[in-house]
């Protein structure tokens, strides 16, 4: 782990990611702290503020400030994100294991259903399964959490297909191994890097996705602090040149999403074994 | 037997090659000459150099490596100082490579005319059509059968011993004046290595070009060539004629490897022995612990209602502190018979009676009991340990076959375990990759041998070792079969070790017996063709020696 962090730390893209990433924990654990005034506590008479000394990023069009409610909405927007994405690994990882243990009709109908889910546009089907669930914050997690699953599985049980031929898992088999303690032991710890990979960068996906599903009022409702459905409800006063309403949560999305797509790239870089064997 | 009166080709004096960031050079003051109508050998374990030299000879050193110091001169010039264009015609024209791993260094979307006629047209002004013929003659030279619809096949269609011929036409089709050969049959059968190096060597001779084989295995030195060059870590220790480093090696390194290469005398276990506890008439009637009767392995073909006849009606029995090996060429099914017996592969039909009891038609955990008395020692150490599973715990695992064990126990258990095996304990926390292969090799012994088990199948237990390596590792299992009177079966193709380490021998070919005997009468009386055949193709250093009355080495001269 020491030696990882250190690999992180050569890299300058990772540094920024992780800075970028360490910012949001701030932002998240300081919220009360760093926010002047509360997300939620509308005020007609403050109504579309320009930006000032008094409130950083102005206000939108309820007198809520801007800038407490954009340091408020990394709670929600990493909560739904980083908890859906935990949720698909969680489950995803011993469905791909299992499937790609045992190759028999069971396993193609679990691939088929993935298969059906994957061959929606993923924005689509989020927007339907959300409508349907009721536009709460815990189901655009869960939606988002099938909809993320299939990639683990799928990625897990590639791993899988290769590593149980492998002369290893033989020979544990030899060793008296389970076919329990094949799968988790032998085959997993072996079958986990990229899926690691993949969660930094589905995390990046999930944020974009709340923040969508949110912008086209599909995602939670007012008056949540959440960046997507603050650019949307900043668009709409963006023709009168009502600029910050909308800049300041987008801006809040870029940085979230790429902080989390430059870890992903850099754990990628550090997962590769040449990289490893140069350690 | 060189006067070297012939033509100088190549001029090594002193170099030094080194690698961005390594710590010491990589060669350090290598010096040798090669004259025309010579085969010089360069012999060395894994790391020694051997080539990184072959690759500084052509100035084709890998990324972040250079020549710093000294001269290598090909009939009088200087490699270092010819222009670009002068080392390309020198490369393939005038010194060709011939590498391991033929498959890999062919283009895979490339028919295997092309690729050579291609290499002559680098160097040669010759039509397109004219180098296409020439190919295909080179290609029947080298003994490839039907060489004009041959020379149409992709690498992919070839076996390896064939791909490998392709490489050596690739090699041969400039006619260069010096040929490098890096190991160029490592992997392949014996009796396809004798018959590619025969050919190699046999246009070498017949022409009067130079060859330096690289090689680990001191019985090619012995058969093919000249001159012998020793190294390791990076220098030369001795370079003499081959006929004199037999007899008398100098240098303590090279003694300790011909030492190590040569073969041991038959397992003091012999049956006779072993049946000492017991009445020696009670032995022979005594039932076999391991019953094999008329195995069959068919692998479908799919697409297709055709099978492949991996084991075909093959019957044998081992009795109790006797080792069997099973020797044939790659495709025999060998391998297989020995994944049957520990159950990887189920059988098509017949039987395996394991003292007794049919295992075959056995439920898994009914299994179980055996696995703990059957274990199998596997053929490549490193890919057959876990990468993410350090020492203690690999070797920890197949105690799950015996009664429950506290963590202090099995620890103790490892510990003696790795003792056995000859390890220091300070590895237990170890990881393979850290490993050398020697050691990859001890821990998959240490192993199969957790469970004190009555029978192990040991899959190529010498196979691709350095030869030290390898003789330790054949002096450790003979140390096992006798302090604890392991019955095994040996699956081999490496007969030198056979004949240290077996009792009976059985071979196979296609899945098939083609005979089996006595290991003594099996190597001294073959009767069958094939057996011939493959003992033939052995390359002992201990032949070249028959011409030298030397008492204490008669016994290895079977």
């Amino acid at each position: 782990m020491v030696n990882f962090m250190r690999e992180v730390l050569r890299r300058p893209s990772a540094v920024f990611g992780v800075s970028l990433l360490i910012l949001q924990i701030v932002a998240i654990i300081f919220a009360p702290y760093l926010a002047p005034y509360s997300p939620v506590e509308a005020d007609a008479l403050r109504s579309l503020l320009p930006p000032s000394g008094e409130h950083w990023f102005g206000t939108d069009v309820s007198g809520m400030d801007v800038y407490s409610r954009v340091i408020y909405a990394t709670r929600i927007n990493l909560l739904i994100s980083i908890s859906a994405v935990a949720v698909a690994f969680v489950i995803g990882v011993p469905i791909g294991i299992v499937t790609g243990f045992y190759r028999g009709y069971l396993s193609s109908l679990v691939m088929r259903i993935f298969d059906f889910i994957q061959s929606f546009p993923v924005f689509v089907l989020g927007m339907a399964l959300v409508s349907v669930m009721g536009q709460e914050i815990w189901n655009v997690a869960i939606v988002l959490a099938v909809l993320f699953m299939p990639i683990f599985a799928r990625l897990i049980r590639a791993e899988t297909l290769s590593l149980r031929d492998r002369p290893f898992v033989a020979a544990a088999r030899c060793s008296g191994a389970t076919d329990i303690s094949l799968m988790f032991r032998h085959v997993l710890p072996n079958a986990l890097s990229p899926a690691i990979v993949q969660v930094s960068i589905s995390i990046g996906m999930a944020i974009l996705l709340t923040a969508g599903l949110s912008f086209i009022g599909a995602g939670v409702r007012m008056p949540v602090a959440e960046w997507g459905l603050m650019v949307s409800s900043g668009a709409e006063q963006m023709i009168l040149g009502v600029w910050w309403v909308a800049l300041f949560p987008g801006l809040a999305i870029v940085i979230s999403v790429m902080s989390f797509a430059l870890l992903g790239d850099a754990i990628k870089e550090l997962s590769d074994p040449t990289m490893r064997a140069r350690r | 037997m060189n006067t070297y009166s012939s033509e100088l080709l190549l001029d090594v004096n002193n170099i030094v090659v080194t690698f961005e960031g390594a710590d010491k050079p990589a060669i350090q003051d290598v010096s040798f000459q090669l004259h025309r109508d010579e085969v010089l050998g360069i012999v060395g374990e894994t790391g020694a150099g051997k080539s990184v030299l072959a690759r500084s000879l052509l100035n084709l050193l890998p990324e972040g490596g250079q020549v710093k110091g000294g001269d290598i001169q090909f009939r009088g010039r200087s490699i270092t100082t010819m222009t670009k264009e002068e080392q390309r015609r020198m490369r393939g024209g005038d010194i060709a490579l011939i590498g391991t791993n033929a498959k890999s260094l062919l283009d895979p979307v490339q028919t295997i005319g092309s690729q050579i006629s291609r290499v002559l047209r680098a160097h040669r002004d010759v039509s397109r059509r004219d180098a296409w013929d020439q190919a295909v003659e080179l290609l029947s030279n080298v003994g490839i059968v039907d060489p004009e619809k041959r020379a149409k096949a992709y690498p992919h269609q070839l076996s390896g011993g064939m791909a490998q011929r392709v490489v050596i036409a690739m090699a041969m089709i400039t006619d260069p004046d010096v040929i490098l050969a890096d190991d160029a049959t490592l992997g392949l059968d014996a009796t396809v290595q004798l018959q590619v190096l025969d050919l190699l060597i046999g246009r070498c001779r017949s022409s009067g070009k130079a060859a330096i084989l690289i090689t680990h295995d001191l019985g090619i030195v012995a058969h093919y060539c000249d001159r012998v060059a020793i190294m390791r870590d990076g220098s030369i220790v001795e370079i003499k004629p081959v006929s004199d480093f037999l007899v008398g090696p100098e240098a303590p390194y090279s003694v300790g490897l011909l030492e190590a290469a040569r073969s041991r005398p038959v397992p003091i276990v012999d049956k006779k022995k072993s049946g000492s506890k017991s009445s020696a008439v009670n032995l022979t009637k005594e039932a076999p612990l391991l019953q094999v009767k008329n195995l069959f392995k068919l692998f479908p073909i799919s697409g297709t209602d055709q099978v492949v006849r991996a084991i075909d009606d093959f019957s044998f029995e081992i009795r109790r502190g006797e080792t069997m090996a099973l020797v044939g060429e790659s495709g025999s099914g060998k391998t297989t018979v020995g994944q049957c017996l520990v159950r990887l592969l189920s059988l098509t039909s017949g039987s395996i009676l394991f003292d007794g009891q049919d295992i075959t038609a056995m439920k898994e955990g009914q299994f179980r009991d055996f696995r703990r008395r059957i274990q199998m020692v596997f053929q490549e150490p490193y890919v057959a340990l876990n990468p993410r599973w350090c020492v203690a715990d690999l070797i920890a695992e197949p105690l799950q076959l015996m009664p429950a064990m506290t963590r202090a126990e099995k620890l103790k258990k490892v510990h003696e375990l790795l003792g056995l095996v000859q390890l220091p304990t300070s590895l237990a926390g170890a990881y393979p990759h850290e490993l050398t292969a020697g050691e990859q090799k001890r821990i998959g012994i240490a192993r199969a041998l957790a469970t004190n088990p009555d029978f192990v199948v040991f899959d190529e237990p010498t196979t691709a070792l350095d030869i030290r390596v390898r003789s330790q590792i054949i002096d450790l299992v003979r140390d096992l079969q006798e302090r604890m009177g392991l019955s095994a079966l040996f699956i081999t193709h490496d007969l030198n070790s056979v004949r240290s380490l077996s009792h009976y021998v059985s071979v196979m070919q296609h899945g098939k017996l083609v005979e089996r005997g006595e290991t003594e009468n099996i190597f001294e009386y073959p009767k069958q063709d094939y057996t011939k055949m493959l003992l033939d193709a052995e390359l002992p250093i201990e032949q070249k020696e028959f011409f030298v009355p030397k008492p204490q080495h008669v016994g290895d001269l079977t």
